[in-house]
């Protein structure tokens, strides 16, 4: 299930899905501007039919973060 | 296209990488759009970006900071005036533009609100003016949002001037102030919102996070109806829709099915089919084309043309009926002859895919369009096309289809005469010469954007620019109507001259539409410019002829009316005779 959450964010921010992991986050990529972390949260929402509350949107600082927020919602991603 | 791509748009982050892949790739046409707008709209860019290169449009964008509208529009040495746009976007929120009215409409007296609405009319009003006043841009406004929500509820319809009103007046006060304008143009952004609902494009949480006023997901629909307005700008509009009949304009096969088995009428699926057609005849009411390309006995084809009382579309309605068992890429090569039109003008819908993949692949400048297997859809996907859009109407995109219905009369005229000549002779051709003024200049300008084949410098006009040069004393602007025995063709040809100097005049621009091409109504027009040379005393007439793709048809013009070669350029001595045909009646109006 992790791969569907980094294949996505790998989309979002057009770089190989191999970079990504748990501690990817705009501090660590130069292509997580403030507009595409909106863009992913808002195909993650789509993607995986959860919908994010404003906090959760404003907390995300890493994947891990978003992995966090959707397990409030009930999805669990086992690698 | 595919269907699907016409009704369910792409991601938004599938356009911003695409529009990464666009750098150092060349196209045909190039345009500079601006956006500017009260709130965040990021990514439209990239859309349109990528909406312009699938049309071969380079469209370099520009994005106006966030909320800086106002300063961008007032200051002349912001970087938007520098950037000198073909097309500006401008979008103010409902809410920006209302300010604490918007969640306290009740807050003030009726009066009040009215005075309100009218302080804020005149607020745009002028801010437009001063945009118009500094550039030669297209300006695109978007109308106001008119939310579901109002705080008297229930009660709103009954309020007098209540929020509703206020915005529907606004919105409709916007649309009076420029409907005569032809530089300026009101996208109704209210209508986007009702297509797509305003729950699923404005995101309270999205809205709080960064005052993203349209959701990721509706921005690609929003850009494909920005979209609309660079085709109409480029004149890149989509002349004539060839169809096929056998489960494309009714269900079932006629071959097969016979008269009475097709599916045309009021119940299912048939009613598909006869909502489809009504939804072409209202686009050939306005100045599409519509043709006929299908694999067919001909004979029984026509009869359900004819015949068959759930038909909308009838035999009138189509310029050229193709029904045979030749294949379909030779079918609308004829069409595209008969018609004379591009084949980058013309759309192909069939509902078979083999028929489709072979016209993709042997003349990929057709739009062939995958109408999708269920004929539910098709009314959708027509009207989900942007490839239609024009930013004016005129009385003669009403009349074309009666003109091609003419035009096949014509035809069949010139195959019962042995020589051309008899038969020009035959159609009685009245040339009416018209300057350029309020009511030709539209269409002036139309002609200067749409017409290819017989174009002389195929130089492309705005109105603003006609209706410059027609002020100023240095130019000489003028049009023709041509009729004949078979009805009014309209305004079919144009010309700008320009008077460099007391002795010699430039033609700028010589074209005539192609619906009146091979008729020599070309000399009748050019008569008229040699003899308001003759009357200004002027020696000669200079004019270039500048080679495109499409306009062999006008390569000989010149030299044919005794025009001599100069370096780049082409004279005519005004000691020279233009010889004008007999048959063609010329009045000066």
């Amino acid at each position: 299930m992790s791969k569907k959450l980094y294949d996505l964010v790998a989309k979002v921010m057009n770089v190989p899905s191999s970079t990504i992991n748990d501690e990817s986050g705009p501090e660590s990529m130069a292509n997580w501007t403030s507009f595409k972390g909106y863009v992913l949260l808002y195909e993650l929402e789509t993607a995986f039919s959860v919908k994010f509350t404003l906090d959760e949107a404003m907390d995300v600082k890493k994947i891990a973060d978003i992995k966090r927020h959707l397990e409030n919602h009930g999805i669990i991603l086992n690698d | 296209m595919p269907y699907q791509n016409m009704l369910i748009e792409q991601k938004l982050s599938d356009y911003i990488n695409k529009a990464s892949d666009l750098a150092g790739k060349t196209f045909e046409k190039k345009v500079r759009v601006a956006i500017l707008c009260s709130f965040t709209i990021n990514g439209i860019e990239d859309a349109i970006r990528v909406k312009a290169a699938d049309k071969n449009i380079d469209c370099t964008v520009y994005a106006g900071g966030y909320n800086q509208h106002n300063q961008e529009i007032l200051n002349q040495d912001s970087d938007l005036y520098k950037f000198s746009p073909h097309i500006s976007f401008l979008m103010m929120d409902t809410r920006n533009v209302l300010g604490e009215i918007f969640h306290f409409p009740y807050s003030i007296s009726e009066s009040e609100r009215k005075s309100f609405i009218e302080k804020k009319i005149k607020e745009i009003e002028d801010l437009i003016n001063i945009f118009t006043s500094r550039t030669k841009s297209k300006l695109v406004i978007a109308n106001f949002n008119i939310p579901t929500y109002s705080s008297y509820g229930l009660f709103e319809t009954k309020t007098e001037y209540g929020f509703h009103k206020m915005i529907e007046d606004l919105n409709h006060r916007l649309a009076s102030s420029f409907a005569n304008s032809g530089s300026v143009y009101v996208y109704d952004f209210n209508s986007f919102v009702s297509q797509y609902g305003e729950n699923n494009v404005f995101d309270y949480k999205l809205f709080f996070f960064g005052d993203i006023k349209v959701s990721p997901d509706y921005i690609p629909y929003l850009a494909n109806d920005f979209m609309s307005y660079i085709i109409g700008y480029l004149g890149i509009t989509k002349k004539c829709i060839v169809l096929d009949l056998d489960n494309t304009l009714w269900g079932g096969i006629i071959g097969e099915d016979e008269f009475s088995g097709i599916k045309l009428g009021p119940e299912p699926p048939g009613n598909a089919y006869v909502e489809f057609q009504k939804v072409l005849l209202a686009l050939h009411q306005r100045g599409i084309i519509l043709a006929i390309n299908s694999k067919n006995n001909y004979d029984d084809a026509l009869k359900v043309i004819k015949e068959h009382p759930y038909m909308i579309l009838r035999e009138e309605h189509f310029a050229s009926l193709k029904i045979n068992w030749n294949d379909k890429v030779s079918n609308i090569k004829e069409i595209a002859n008969e018609l004379n039109i591009g084949l980058d003008s013309m759309v192909f819908i069939d509902d078979d895919p083999i028929n489709r993949e072979f016209m993709k692949l042997s003349l990929p400048e057709i739009l062939t369009v995958d109408p999708s297997p269920d004929p539910s859809q098709y009314t959708n996907i027509i009207k989900k096309m942007n490839e239609f859009s024009a930013l004016n109407i005129t009385s003669e995109d009403t009349q074309r289809g009666k003109m091609y219905s003419e035009q096949r009369k014509r035809s069949e005229l010139e195959h019962t005469v042995t020589d051309i000549e008899s038969f020009l002779k035959q159609l009685e051709l009245k040339v009416f010469i018209k300057s350029a003024n309020e009511f030709t200049i539209p269409r002036i300008s139309q002609l200067t954007l749409k017409t290819n084949q017989f174009n002389l410098t195929t130089k492309r006009y705005q109105e603003s620019d006609i209706q410059k040069f027609s002020n100023d004393d240095k130019y000489f602007v003028g049009c023709a109507q041509v009729l004949d025995k078979f009805g009014d063709n309209g305004i079919t040809g144009v010309f700008v001259v320009r008077k460099d100097n007391s002795k010699e005049w430039f033609l700028d621009t010589f074209l005539m539409s192609c619906r009146v091409m091979g008729r020599e109504v070309e000399k009748g027009l050019l008569g008229h410019i040699i003899n308001k040379a003759k009357e200004s005393g002027v020696e000669r007439i200079k004019a270039q002829f500048i080679p495109t793709q499409k306009n062999k048809p006008i390569e000989n013009f010149l030299p044919a009316c005794g025009f001599k070669k100069d370096g780049d350029y082409w004279i005519y001595s005004l000691d020279s005779k233009l010889t004008i045909p007999n048959y063609l009646v010329v009045r000066v109006e």
